[in-house]
């Protein structure tokens, strides 16, 4: 009863809206006359685009490494790691473009449909492992959350990792470099918002919603998401469930995603003391935390992580209520309203 | 009071009716807020307001008379009330409260020579569903039938008179609408003859949790959009379709964009070809050929309103931008400073 082909059609999909419209004469727009607000330069310039740099360096770096040895490429796994913490956040234009965000970092998993259909590729034909044909593989076998399971493995694997090691690194270097090349013009738009041609930001003030709505969902992922699923609830909490446990990142992903929201916060508003306050609040007890979260089993660990997670949601009231009005804008319409 | 009601009635049948086509042929009435104030718009096929209404709040959805320049404008749930609209002058010419102990759920439809008005509706303190029948000389209630189903949401009638129901399976607190039955709800898309009898009815087993809200015909094929209440970890198609007499099919997108519409689906619209459903929450709009094979998605902030037009599809966002889509792309109409609301209603 259910179809779940994938047609053909969805291989083809029309290039980012952004490559359509005339990038060329936005950039000249973007520099000819004054940018955009100064919130969303900031933004562009000092936050997106070195972060997808650094991201796109240290996957690159990553994928140079010749050797298959886990403990040889562990390193530079956490290095990239790292600085894709920086920008996940960031869930617009190019990283939301044919789900690459999704392909990157597939988390939560609760179907383990990374897990099975990572062990079809590596029991599977070497073909499918060339650059082209990874790269049309599940999103849930890719990126972070697939190298995690081979260089980090529960138990034994069915074949040699070796192959998949590669291209899987290979394939995560491929997106982090167009993810990097792609904020050049997607930035550029943000920074021309509401200038003629400019289809994607109609006014100045789309550009700065749309990294505002970033900030909010950003620290709603990092409460709903990162915290709340390992925390379950006092009675049953869930370590199991964190985010790349195999890892062992799950707290230095919480306090990596607080650091940089807290950067896009204050690039929005530099003076948003109250945000402020409550970032380094909510950092202070992320810094806290015990690194090993299966410590949340005991109760006072489990009690540490829900007051951090009280933090986390009391930090996007304060930045909802004190960020909206300095900037004039406000979380979308309908986006907030269930129907 | 009777003989108060017995007049307005009166007034309201001698009052001349003037037709869409006599206040400007608006091509769609949307629903919308700018500053602190509510109003319903009516639109032209460029996306320009031709008038607005003034409405006491935020409105749900709005559904226009086949031929008069008049509109039913539902409450937000729990919907104590509708307004009916006579669109050419502004004025509210009857509102409507279901009987006692039930609530308007949000949506309405009319019968194609504009003689019967149907209404979803919900007994208030268990959300069993109705539907409630109104005769719109006066817009008096005349009955109302079982939706078969719990919380119905959209309504629809098929061209050859048959209805849909979309039982969203939701029972929500007469109040404050929390949802009291999420482990164990149970949508159900229902079809009921012209006379309000229960013809046939689909469950989706394994998917409960993936309320069917919203509705659009398609020749014999209804297509419905779902929202769903589960882990938002899994991945869940927003769209399905449904052949009476067949199995409904279910048509998820690619998995890379499995999560674009973060499982909700706000609105749908179909052409003989297409179907456009709009998510949001996820900012995104997914374009599906006739048969559920996705052929695109484009990405705008806080798009919701969505209806069948010339070019192929209008929809409407939160910034008060109106666009057209088409496979290819979004392209911007117009750009008011009008929030525009859920629903946007195609004329005609």
């Amino acid at each position: 009863m259910r179809h779940h082909t994938i047609s053909p059609v969805t291989r083809c999909l029309p290039p980012p809206a952004w490559g359509r419209t005339g990038v060329a004469g936005l950039l000249a727009l973007a520099i000819s006359s004054a940018p955009g607000l100064a919130d969303t330069a900031a933004v562009v310039q000092d936050h997106a685009r070195p972060g997808y740099a650094a991201f796109a360096l240290a996957a690159t770096r990553l994928a140079a490494i010749e050797s298959c040895d886990p403990e040889a490429l562990r390193p530079a796994f956490q290095a990239t790691y790292d600085a894709w913490m920086a920008v996940a956040h960031l869930a617009l234009g190019p990283a939301e473009e044919d789900g690459r965000a999704l392909a990157i970092h597939f988390w939560p998993d609760p179907k383990r449909l990374g897990a099975k259909a990572q062990t079809a590729l590596l029991t599977g034909d070497p073909a499918a492992l060339s650059p082209d044909l990874i790269a049309q593989q599940s999103v849930a076998a890719r990126g972070l959350s697939g190298l995690e399971r081979l260089l980090y493995p529960a138990e034994a694997l069915p074949a040699d990792p070796c192959p998949l090691i590669q291209a899987t690194a290979d394939d995560l270097a491929r997106m982090a470099t167009a993810l990097d090349a792609d904020w050049g013009p997607y930035g550029d738009l943000l920074l021309a918002a509401g200038q003629p041609g400019n289809d994607r930001f109609l006014s100045e003030d789309e550009a700065t919603q749309a990294l505002f709505t970033q900030l909010a969902t950003g620290l709603e992922a990092v409460a709903d998401r990162r915290i709340g699923r390992p925390l379950g609830s006092f009675d049953k909490p869930r370590p199991d469930l964190a985010e790349s446990r195999a890892s062992d990142r799950p707290v230095q992903n919480i306090r990596l995603s607080l650091r940089a929201l807290r950067d896009l916060a204050l690039r929005l508003n530099p003076d948003s003391p109250k945000t402020k306050a409550a970032f380094d609040r909510a950092i202070g007890l992320a810094d806290a935390l015990d690194p090993d979260i299966d410590r949340i089993a005991d109760p006072q660990g489990w009690l540490k992580l829900e007051i951090l997670q009280q933090a986390v949601r009391a930090t996007r009231d304060t930045a909802i209520a004190e960020l909206g009005p300095a900037l004039g804008v406000e979380l979308g319409f309908n986006a907030q309203d269930g129907d | 009071m009777r003989r108060r009601a017995f007049l307005a009635t009166l007034a309201a049948s001698l009052t001349p009716r003037l037709s869409w086509a006599d206040i400007g042929a608006p091509a769609f009435l949307a629903a919308g807020k700018q500053g602190e104030d509510y109003a319903l718009h009516g639109l032209s096929g460029a996306g320009e307001s031709l008038f607005q209404i003034v409405l006491p709040g935020r409105g749900h959805a709005a559904a226009a008379h086949p031929i008069r320049a008049e509109a039913v404008a539902f409450a937000r749930r729990p919907g104590t009330f509708a307004l009916v609209i006579d669109c050419a002058t502004g004025i509210t010419r009857h509102r409507l409260a279901p009987p006692y102990g039930m609530q308007f759920n949000g949506h309405g439809t009319y019968s194609p020579d504009g003689s019967l008005l149907m209404t979803s509706e919900v007994v208030a303190e268990t959300s069993e569903g109705r539907i409630g029948l109104w005769d719109t000389r006066g817009y008096t209630r005349l009955t109302d039938w079982p939706s078969h189903g719990i919380g119905p949401h959209d309504i629809k009638r098929l061209p050859d008179g048959r209805i849909a129901v979309a039982n969203g399976g939701i029972r929500t607190d007469p109040v404050d609408r929390t949802k009291l039955n999420i482990p164990d709800m149970a949508p159900n898309l229902a079809l009921l003859s012209p006379e309000g009898a229960l013809l046939d009815q689909v469950d989706l087993p394994g998917l409960r949790q993936n309320s069917i809200r919203h509705l659009a015909p398609m020749g014999a094929t209804i297509a419905f959009a779902m929202q769903w209440e589960g882990d938002p970890a899994e991945p869940v198609p927003q769209l399905g379709l449904w052949t009476p007499g067949t199995a409904p099919r279910l048509c998820p997108p690619p998995d890379a964009e499995a999560f674009a519409m973060q499982g909700y689906a706000g609105s749908i619209a179909a052409t003989a070809d297409r179907i456009l459903i709009t998510s949001p929450k996820g900012g995104a709009a997914m374009i599906f050929d006739a048969r559920g094979t996705h052929v695109a998605t484009h990405h705008r902030a806080d798009l919701s309103g969505a209806a069948t037009s010339q070019a192929g599809f209008t929809v409407t966002d939160g910034q008060g931008a109106v666009w057209s889509a088409t496979d290819k792309d979004l392209t911007p109409l117009a750009s008011v400073k009008t929030q525009w609301d859920n629903h946007l209603v195609a004329l005609g």
